[in-house]
């Protein structure tokens, strides 16, 4: 267990700076470890994605691409409703994900800051909602949008992937708003804010991270998300996201897993690019909530 | 934009009023979206409800019938078992590494630290199924690059070694992927929880000449133990449910060496088409789980109680 | 305040989200041609095919529009169950031969009994036609039919002095094939748990994978016959370097073969044409015969794979889903999509609309050996887990064949059992 070594190690390189140089070679070493284990797997789904289709699975694999090929991206770009998929899957998930916190800041707030009857009782619920057994409320949940007509609709599926994400985000959002010192904003109030303006300039921006944190999560569940989006859906054909879309690279004869992996790359891109922009309001959100030098 | 919601409600300080405004939608979502749907799943699990029953619509009430059934399958109890210790050794190992990695890039400078936050998220953003599948491949008996690699190391005993045969081995596995698919979450999240620990806090405590384990252990830890505790039980819920990885990978083979209760019950409900024994796996599940999480219950209601 | 942009944006496609997707439906019908939803799966027709029969449907039924759309198999099951379930659902699907037991007896499906004999039923193939019938009636209509050969590298073979028109019995296989596995070829790339392999050997010593007896089904495996054919499996695929572990779609078996030196695979015979698709340098290379038998009298017993087709109880066009049944099972589609597509036609009087194929005339050699999985709705169960494939990877590896045949054939019967 190296970085356990290592974090000690830099605990005291930051009380004696001298050694700090030599010191932080551990930590650095762990942080390369990190990296190389984390995205190895992500990488050969990359190297993958480029290979040829004959050197995806040889008996002598490679680590690097003997050649280099962008046949499997073609493949996929060029694959029917490629663009509408892609469409469905962001609105079905922005959707669910902004609707989730809006509706989670408010409960969140009102638990965290907030002195009512029925909070245990609420808090509760939501907890327990966290353990609801997905696989098999599909039934259900099908049975009930055929009653009411919501089946073959994309709304239905952003309701889903709503209450999916909504009890974590709740849970989550209350942990970081209870984290933060309540004096803070209270002091902000003797200065003449009102409770929402204090709030808004004191919490808030220390409460970024922790958006960031949920919103990706929500984000990345309802994106990957197949089993509901493959029941729910079943006329529309142009109603299909993406997850359901990625399986049709398999065929009779197998699956094309050059065009599943370039797939896949395209498919991962959206949550980094959400989280490219967040992360800009995370450091904005820590230098302004000066916590942090 | 957050703030808009609590602003009608809270600007007259009527804050008898205010927290059910607040929470109103949460309710009602979850009484629609979820209490509904499981109620309607209860019924199903006292019913004799199969495809059948899907189509046509008129089950028929059985009590408890299925429950007998499921509990007295030697199986089942089997399936428990092993649910328990995947759950275990899968939260052990993501805490202590999560907290690990939360603590190094805390510790890190402003680079190091965004090319660690983004290689984590990019672990997160991977979809199941294609991390599934390159796992799969990591560790193929003829086309693997693990058996390559390990063979050219001279260990010839793993030249077309067949990993996912061995119950264990793929048990192995499946621990390894789903520690490296929810380290990133839990870590960033610490991370996070960790920012917030004012610096003031370690300079007064390193002042008084505390080491690091000193002030980790009565510094930071209290102060991160909230988020800390709900990140652990989240995970103990989310290794409880995990699902996916396990069918793509083995369908919760060989044998049933990898089969845990939400594949037992996706087995029955949705393979088996006895949507009904199904149920009423999932409602036990959800009962074990909760078993486990009373002691988190009670202590996060002990903290509330001291807030109130 | 600066996250306000971002908040708008996601308001605005929050609501035009929800306003585009919900304004979506309908309007299909509103005069004109009558739509018809078709459901295929992918890669059961090609795409010339489907352009030619549209049109060629189309222009004898103008009053019929079809709208094919093609399914995939990932969570096919679930898709056609949510169908059969709906209130609106297409009005023919494509459904697998070992699938659509469980579909007849679910009552969601319409009743063809009336119109056997206007579609020639009693031509049809029985691997096809036995699993869409449930007491008495007939719901699944036969479509289309394919089983494995063997295809082969003629140069390899030629190299190694073999012609492949003397194997005969799969003695003469084992030898011919011992041969060829050498000098960087493998004999055959056999993957471990080719599970349709292990059965066609199984049927052929007189086994089966599971019996009925008295009303209860009993798993087969642990049977000598079928101890016999896994020890046959077993020496085969020793003879090349098939993984253990996995099956023919991991890897891909057409691209191994379009890679490497490979002189034998058992595929249908359209994987040739998938094979030099992959390799050009292939094309012309490959040649094909029927699985050999124990003797040389019969050819080896062989896996019927294949589809039916269904119409929901609940689809709303169930005439214009008849005449489109009736068109597609009929002689005149039949025959060109079986050369089409390498098929094995639904009824056995169109069997030699295809000898001119060599790939389809080798394969309906071995059809006439044709086996189907048990023919009861709980099978679908047993694929989905398939301790077949445990079965047969324990074996390979060395574990102790007897009892794991007694284990993989219990988990079949608790699984068999368990539905009624």
């Amino acid at each position: 267990m190296t970085p356990t070594r290592t974090t000690r190690t830099a605990r005291k390189a930051r009380t004696t700076a001298p050694r700090r140089a030599l010191r932080r070679l551990p930590l650095r070493a762990a942080a390369t470890l990190t990296v190389v284990i984390c995205l190895f797997p992500v990488y050969w789904m990359l190297a993958t994605a480029f290979r040829p289709s004959r050197d995806i699975q040889s008996y002598d694999p490679r680590l690097i691409p003997q050649e280099w090929t962008l046949d499997h991206f073609r493949t996929a770009v060029q694959a029917d409703g490629f663009a509408l998929f892609w469409r469905n899957s962001v609105l079905v998930t922005l959707g669910a994900v902004l609707l989730a916190l809006i509706v989670a800041l408010g409960a969140a707030y009102a638990v965290a800051r907030l002195r009512w009857r029925g909070r245990r009782q609420f808090m509760l619920a939501v907890f327990i909602a966290q353990m609801a057994p997905w696989e098999s409320l599909i039934i259900p949940v099908y049975i009930i949008s055929r009653d009411t007509n919501m089946l073959d609709r994309l709304p239905t599926l952003t309701l889903v992937y709503f209450m999916i994400t909504l009890p974590f985000t709740v849970v989550v959002l209350r942990g970081f708003i209870a984290g933060i010192p309540p004096e803070l904003e209270e002091a902000a109030q003797v200065d003449g804010c009102t409770r929402v303006g204090a709030f808004r300039r004191i919490a808030f921006p220390l409460l970024a991270p922790g958006l960031m944190a949920t919103s990706l999560f929500g984000f990345i569940t309802a994106w990957n998300e197949f089993t509901y989006a493959n029941f729910l859906i079943i006329k529309q054909q142009d109603s299909r996201t993406l997850p359901v879309w990625l399986s049709s690279f398999q065929t009779t004869f197998g699956t094309d897993w050059g065009a599943t992996m370039a797939a896949s790359t395209l498919f991962a891109l959206p949550a980094l690019v959400v989280f490219l922009a967040l992360q800009r309001h995370v450091t904005s959100g820590l230098t302004a909530g000066g916590v942090k030098g | 934009m957050p703030a808009r919601p609590s602003r009608r409600p809270l600007r007259g300080r009527r804050p008898t009023l205010g927290p059910y405004l607040l929470i109103a939608p949460a309710v009602l979502g979850m009484l629609y979206l979820l209490l509904y749907p499981f109620g309607r799943a209860l019924l199903i699990s006292l019913q004799d409800f199969r495809l059948r029953e899907l189509i046509r619509g008129d089950a028929e009430f059985v009590g408890l019938r299925n429950y007998q059934t499921l509990l007295s399958d030697p199986r089942f109890w089997d399936v428990v078992r092993r649910t328990f210790l995947f759950m275990a050794v899968n939260v052990a190992a993501i805490m202590i590494l999560a907290t690990l990695v939360a603590l190094m890039i805390e510790r890190l400078g402003r680079a190091g630290r965004a090319v660690v936050l983004s290689s984590l998220v990019l672990v997160w953003a991977v979809p199941v199924v294609a991390a599934t599948t390159v796992f799969q491949w990591l560790f193929h008996s003829e086309f693997g690059i693990v058996n390559e690699t390990l063979t050219d190391l001279g260990l010839d005993s793993f030249e077309g070694y067949t990993w996912l045969a061995d119950g264990r081995a793929a048990f192995a596995i499946l621990v390894a992927l789903i520690v490296w698919q929810s380290v990133p979450f839990a870590a960033i999240t610490l991370y996070s929880a960790l920012t917030t620990v004012p610096e003031e806090l370690y300079e007064s405590a390193r002042l008084d000449g505390a080491g690091a384990w000193t002030l980790f252990r009565s510094v930071t830890f209290p102060l991160v133990r909230p988020l800390f505790m709900l990140v652990l039980s989240l995970e103990v819920i989310w290794t409880f449910k995990a699902f996916v990885q396990i069918w793509v990978m083995t369908r919760g083979g060989p044998g049933d060496a990898t089969t845990i209760l939400p594949v037992y019950a996706v087995q029955t409900a949705l393979a088996n088409q006895r949507y009904d024994l199904g149920s009423a796996a999932s409602m036990v599940t959800v009962l074990l789980m909760s078993g486990v999480l009373v002691l988190y219950f009670r202590q996060l209601f002990r903290q509330e109680g001291d807030q109130l | 305040m600066k996250h306000r942009p971002l908040v708008l944006l996601g308001a605005m496609l929050l609501s035009t989200g929800l306003v585009s997707c919900s304004s979506s439906d309908g309007g299909s019908d509103a005069g004109g041609p009558t739509v018809l939803d078709v459901w295929l799966m992918r890669d059961s027709v090609s795409e010339a095919f489907q352009k030619e029969f549209e049109a060629g449907f189309e222009k004898a039924h103008p009053e019929i529009d079809v709208k094919i759309q093609i399914q995939e198999w990932e969570g096919i099951g679930e898709k056609v169950t949510a169908a059969l379930a709906s209130n609106d659902a297409p009005d023919v699907i494509e459904v697998g031969n070992t699938q659509v037991a469980q579909y007849a007896q679910s009552g969601g499906l319409t009743d063809f009994t009336d119109r056997v004999d206007e579609l020639d039923g009693d031509f049809w193939l029985d691997g096809l036609a036995e699993p869409g019938a449930w007491e008495g009636k007939q719901y699944g209509i036969p479509y289309y039919a394919a089983n494995r050969v063997v295809i082969y590298r003629t140069d390899l073979f030629r190299q190694a002095g073999i012609d492949a028109a003397t194997i005969k019995t799969r003695d003469q296989w084992l030898a011919a094939t011992e041969r060829l596995n050498k000098d960087g070829v493998q004999g055959i790339y056999l993957p471990g748990q080719n599970w349709f392999a292990l059965a066609g050997f199984v049927w052929d010593e007189g086994g089966d994978l599971a019996l009925q007896e008295g009303g209860r089904w009993k798993g087969g495996l642990d049977s000598p016959e079928a101890m016999r054919a896994m020890d046959f499996y077993k020496r085969l695929q020793a003879l090349g370097k098939g993984p253990k572990d996995s099956d023919e779609s991991r890897p891909l078996q057409a691209d191994v073969v379009a890679k490497g030196q490979i002189a034998q695979v058992i595929a249908t015979p359209g994987g040739a044409g998938v094979i030099a698709q992959k390799n050009p340098a292939l094309k012309g290379k490959l040649g094909f015969f029927p699985i050999p038998g124990k003797t040389a009298d019969t050819p080896g017993a062989v896996f019927t794979g294949g589809s039916d087709l269904i119409v929901p109880a609940v689809a709303r066009h169930q005439d214009e889903a008849y005449t489109f049944i009736k068109e597609l099972t009929g002689e005149t589609w039949q025959t060109k999509l079986a050369l089409a597509m390498s098929y094995v036609p639904n009824k056995t009087n169109l069997a030699t609309a295809v000898a001119s194929d060599p790939g389809a005339a080798t394969m309906a050699v071995g059809a006439a050996n044709g086996h189907a999985t048990p023919n009861t709705p709980q099978w679908a169960a047993v694929e989905a887990k398939n301790p077949i494939k445990d079965y047969m990877t324990a074996v390979l590896t060395g574990r102790d064949p007897a009892a794991e045949a007694a284990k993989a054939a219990a988990s079949i019967t608790t699984t068999l059992n368990s539905g009624s």
